[in-house]
């Protein structure tokens, strides 16, 4: 499915569940979730991980509502599935879509101005220049006898201040390959929405609120 | 092809805020159409800010213009349309570090020529054809970040000439580019001269190679702030002097007997991709200077890494006889330092000054890095009174001269320099020399240097180490 259309419905979903209080179509929300991802074959360490991520808030959520408050069990339920609908829910808009491909489709297809576009993938460049600039500056740190732990503010410093740096070059960058704000740009990928994803965008949504509304699922 | 003129320009770095005297004043100069200039001066005067101002990235991005104007033809730059002027304009950045936005190399291509607006069914040929043309078609689909300093310099290049604007702009194109790969890519910018018409202007400490290929020779005074021309009697001068001092130099080899710093054995360094470097065993002789060559990508700067433990490897590295992973890390970084390749990785504070004062509580030399002597050495290398000014506003040159001293001042007892010499001019060049034989014979401190740049330090090293075939080789030559 076309990342921008799949952001959407995975957007629109995740809202009206939060308005929603039905623990079973939550339920059927992270199955359905689940085999999409296992049919697009996503790792199966990070499938298992969206199982691992919402415990810990599933089990506090538990704990205090059931210790400290008068609520149902059912409502307990709600919250705790809805948790995980939110993650499965959204895991299938990333997980199955590269950063790459799902800029490329907002800029062309959301008509997200292409400034904003390019800023973001730039911004996500610099990660690994991150994760290895921290290991410079700790390592610069100890060459002149100065220790940096994770909690030094002089790390953060400097890292904040090669970020700030990085982000004026970033701009400098672009404009010296070419890009100018606002004017038209070719598109080597272009990034198509086939006419079945809106059908399918559809009667997913449709299928959503069947269950919610005409059906007696608990 | 564009001829490029110069009226009347006065630039400074001046901010709402502060006022700062010129960089560049009153010049008036013009850049021939379909010709090869070479733009020459000492580091940090101008040279990188007259190339960012022809390419309208200042004062856009920095400084502000007192006065002047900047024609392609007869069409002024300022009034240009936005999206015409890299069609008219492309500029090689010194630090190819500051160009990319993307991840991989094919993707920063495309990315410029969408920018272009190139047809889509063009794109694909034309990123093989610059990577082609560079002579890099193996590097399309690596992740920029993972590529060595040559790598990116290469890429860099490839994408300018991608580009294909009628003028193109280069400062120091070649600073980590091995000497082979330097000729041919100067060939190759001649032949885009002669075969397309482009008019290539180019920013150089380094001048050897230029002698047959250009066909002007500016020059950069530094007190004036002005730019001239120089005649044909001038620019043999200039490149007579440079090259004077690359006469081969005959060198010993270490003998075993020699007392060790550091050793390797049954090392392997080697990318997810492919070994890199296998050496069975091999040391490096206590007190002296150690100049270590090689091509691009070929490990030099992840040797580094491995014997200061920033990056992994097989096998064994010994500093004077105990494994250096045995050390704690703490204390063996105290006795062999890094001189990074970026210097802006080396500062830990903010001013000048601080920066010289950190170094000076870490020294083991303390009574030798006086204040007095500290103060000398910066007056040497034209950074006296400049204590209160930020580390990261210095030009690149500066910046690697006070990186140089600050590690000197810690005075480790054994320092290896990633392109030290990167960025500097001729005279920064021998001062800088000057500094690390000084520290080698008074101080006994060991260096390892990595240099494509060999002039200057051709005097001063003591054993050249080459790295070839996916080894570490003693020679007995330098040249």
């Amino acid at each position: 499915m076309n990342p921008s259309i799949k952001m959407l419905l995975a957007l629109l979903i995740a809202v009206e569940v939060s308005f929603t209080q039905s623990w079973s179509v939550n339920l059927i929300l992270v199955l359905g979730s689940l085999i999409w991802l296992i049919a697009v074959k996503v790792a199966p360490r990070k499938i298992g991980l969206l199982f691992l991520v919402p415990i810990l808030p599933a089990i506090a959520i538990t704990i205090s509502m059931y210790l400290w408050t008068d609520q149902s069990v059912h409502f307990i339920l709600v919250l705790v599935t809805r948790i995980f609908a939110y993650v499965f829910v959204g895991s299938v808009a990333t997980l199955t879509t590269t950063l790459q491909e799902l800029i490329l489709s907002l800029e062309q297809n959301a008509k997200l101005p292409s400034k904003f576009a390019y800023g973001f993938l730039g911004a996500f460049n610099l990660i690994p220049k991150i994760i290895n600039e921290v290991a410079i500056i700790r390592s610069a740190g100890r060459m002149r006898n100065q220790t940096m732990h994770f909690w030094s503010p002089s790390l953060y410093f400097k890292a904040i201040l090669a970020s700030l740096n990085w982000s004026e070059n970033l701009a400098e960058a672009m404009t010296s390959h070419g890009f100018v704000e606002d004017v038209r740009r070719t598109h080597y990928r272009i990034i198509h929405v086939p006419h079945h994803n809106y059908y399918e965008f559809g009667a997913i949504l449709v299928v959503l609120q069947l269950l919610l509304f005409a059906t007696p699922l608990p | 092809m564009a001829a490029v003129t110069i009226k009347n320009l006065t630039f400074s770095y001046s901010t709402e805020h502060t006022s700062l005297p010129a960089t560049l004043k009153n010049l008036n100069l013009t850049f021939p159409s379909g010709k090869f200039s070479l733009l020459i001066g000492p580091s940090g005067t101008g040279k990188s800010t007259l190339l960012k101002l022809l390419a309208n990235l200042y004062p856009a991005f920095r400084g502000r213009l007192e006065t002047g104007t900047i024609l392609y033809d007869d069409q002024s730059l300022a009034d240009m349309q936005p999206s015409s002027i890299s069609r008219m304009v492309a500029l090689m950045f010194q630090d190819p570090d500051q160009q990319f936005a993307m991840d991989t190399v094919e993707n920063e291509i495309i990315f410029a020529l969408e920018n272009l607006q190139v047809a889509p069914e063009q794109i694909s040929a034309a990123v093989e054809w610059a990577l082609e043309f560079v002579d890099i078609t193996n590097l399309r689909h690596r992740v920029l970040s993972t590529l060595s300093g040559g790598e990116k310099q290469k890429v860099a290049l490839a994408i300018i000439v991608a580009m294909d604007s009628d003028v193109i702009l280069l400062d120091e194109p070649f600073a980590s580019i091995d000497r082979g790969s330097r000729q041919f890519l100067l060939n190759r910018l001649a032949k885009l001269r002669d075969d397309a018409g482009k008019t290539i202007i180019l920013a150089d400490h380094n001048l050897s190679g230029y002698q047959d290929l250009v066909d002007a020779v500016f020059e950069l005074d530094p007190a004036a702030k002005q730019i001239t021309r120089l005649s044909d009697e001038q620019a043999e001068n200039r490149f007579a002097n440079f090259d004077h001092q690359l006469s081969p130099v005959k060198l010993g080899i270490p003998t075993a007997e020699e007392n060790q710093v550091l050793h390797l054995s049954q090392l392997t360094l080697a990318t997810p991709r492919e070994t890199l470097v296998h050496v069975d065993s091999l040391g490096f002789a206590k007190g002296k200077i150690t100049l270590l060559t090689g091509e691009n990508g070929s490990g030099k700067s992840t040797l580094f890494n491995a014997i200061t433990r920033l990056g992994h490897y097989q096998g064994q590295i010994t500093y004077l006889a105990d494994d250096i992973q045995k050390i704690r890390l703490k204390r063996y970084a105290m006795q062999v330092g890094l001189m990074f390749q970026d210097a802006q990785s080396q500062f830990l504070g903010i001013t000048v000054d601080e920066e010289l004062a950190i170094s000076k509580k870490a020294s083991h030399h303390p009574d030798y890095y006086t204040d007095s002597k500290i103060t000398e050495m910066l007056t040497t290398i034209n950074l006296s009174g400049c204590g209160d000014q930020v580390v990261y506003s210095l030009s690149e040159g500066q910046k690697k001269k006070l990186q140089l001293l600050e590690m000197l001042i810690v005075g480790s007892p054994v320092l290896l320099l990633d392109e030290p010499l990167k960025g500097l001019d001729l005279k920064s060049v021998t001062e800088v020399a000057t500094f690390i034989a000084t520290a080698s014979h008074e101080l006994g401190q060991t260096f390892i240097i990595i240099s494509h740049q060999l002039t200057g330090l051709a005097a001063i090293v003591d054993y050249h180490l080459t790295l070839a075939n996916q080894t570490l080789t003693y020679e007995e030559e330098l040249k």
